[in-house]
């Protein structure tokens, strides 16, 4: 019983952040010369790790609890093709629910990086979203479901993943 | 009594005209008895339609898990493009953050 109530209250905000709706960053890339677009819901993750080589363990292990990856990448031509505030949907939604901002760092060339989380207990991540910034470019990816804060530290070093150019069939679209 | 008399006048047994049953033939027409040809009757056609459905169902699996495994690889390919996006920007974030704590110092 005990052990239900805990898995009950760490899927609540599993479940809660899923509801944020991509479409409101169309506005973003309405300018943008060029876009990555990637939306891999569970299914798919659960298809993606069945084609992940024996070499893959650690990528494995960090999806393995992931309900969703999204990420939103556009490119532009020049600078102030997009605004702040088509990113304000997105801030709003992380404002009103369990996220804590723990990374914000603005340079003077007004490049950003933000770092949200969901914290859970024993080191856990319900959710990541990264946020950046540049004159010309913007990404926002949003990870959700839970993973181990280390497997999103290793992701920051390697964890064998490949460059991006080494990838086949990226879906990139180009304007 | 007249109705008992008229019921039973109705009803009584005639004998058929002499020509009755030669009128009753007449009316018949015999058809030849056809002999279908071997492929054209339901056991033969059940086993063509048997045949046809065992080579296709092996086919349908064999299409089915190419599809899954074209659809796999692609999601594959997202993760790791995904993940690789996640790396870059998280060490963006990091030399930031080095950038300005150096800046602070």
């Amino acid at each position: 019983m005990k052990r239900a109530l805990i898995l009950m209250a760490a899927a609540i905000p599993a479940l809660a952040q899923q509801n944020f709706d991509f479409k409101l960053l169309d506005k973003l890339g309405a300018n943008a010369k060029g876009s990555t677009n990637i939306t891999l819901n569970a299914n798919m993750l659960k298809l993606a790790a069945s084609f992940i080589g024996d070499g893959g363990d650690s990528i494995k292990s960090l999806i393995r609890g992931l309900t969703g990856v999204y990420v939103r990448t556009y490119e532009f031509d020049r600078p102030g093709q997009y605004v702040e505030a088509d990113l304000e949907p997105l801030r709003a939604y992380l404002r009103s629910g369990q996220w804590s901002k723990i990374v914000d760092v603005r340079e003077a060339s007004k490049e950003a990086s933000e770092i949200y989380v969901q914290a859970l207990p024993n080191d856990r991540l319900g959710g990541l979203v990264v946020i950046s910034a540049e004159a010309r470019e913007v990404s926002v990816i949003f990870i959700s479901g839970v993973m181990n804060a280390s497997d999103v530290a290793k992701l920051s070093g390697n964890l064998g993943i490949p460059d991006l150019p080494d990838l086949p069939n990226t879906k990139k679209s180009g304007k | 009594m007249n109705l008992e008399n008229e019921l039973r006048d109705a009803l009584r047994r005639e004998p058929a005209p002499v020509d009755f049953t030669a009128k009753v033939l007449a009316g018949t027409v015999v058809s030849p008895i056809r002999v279908l040809p071997w492929w054209r009757r339901p056991a033969a056609l059940a086993l063509a339609a048997g045949l046809i459905l065992g080579a296709m169902i092996p086919t349908a699996i064999f299409e089915y898990h190419q599809r899954e495994e074209r659809r796999a690889l692609a999601a594959r390919n997202q993760l790791m493009a995904a993940l690789a996006i996640t790396r870059t920007r998280l060490q963006q974030a990091k030399a930031r953050i080095h950038r300005q704590t150096r800046h602070t110092l």
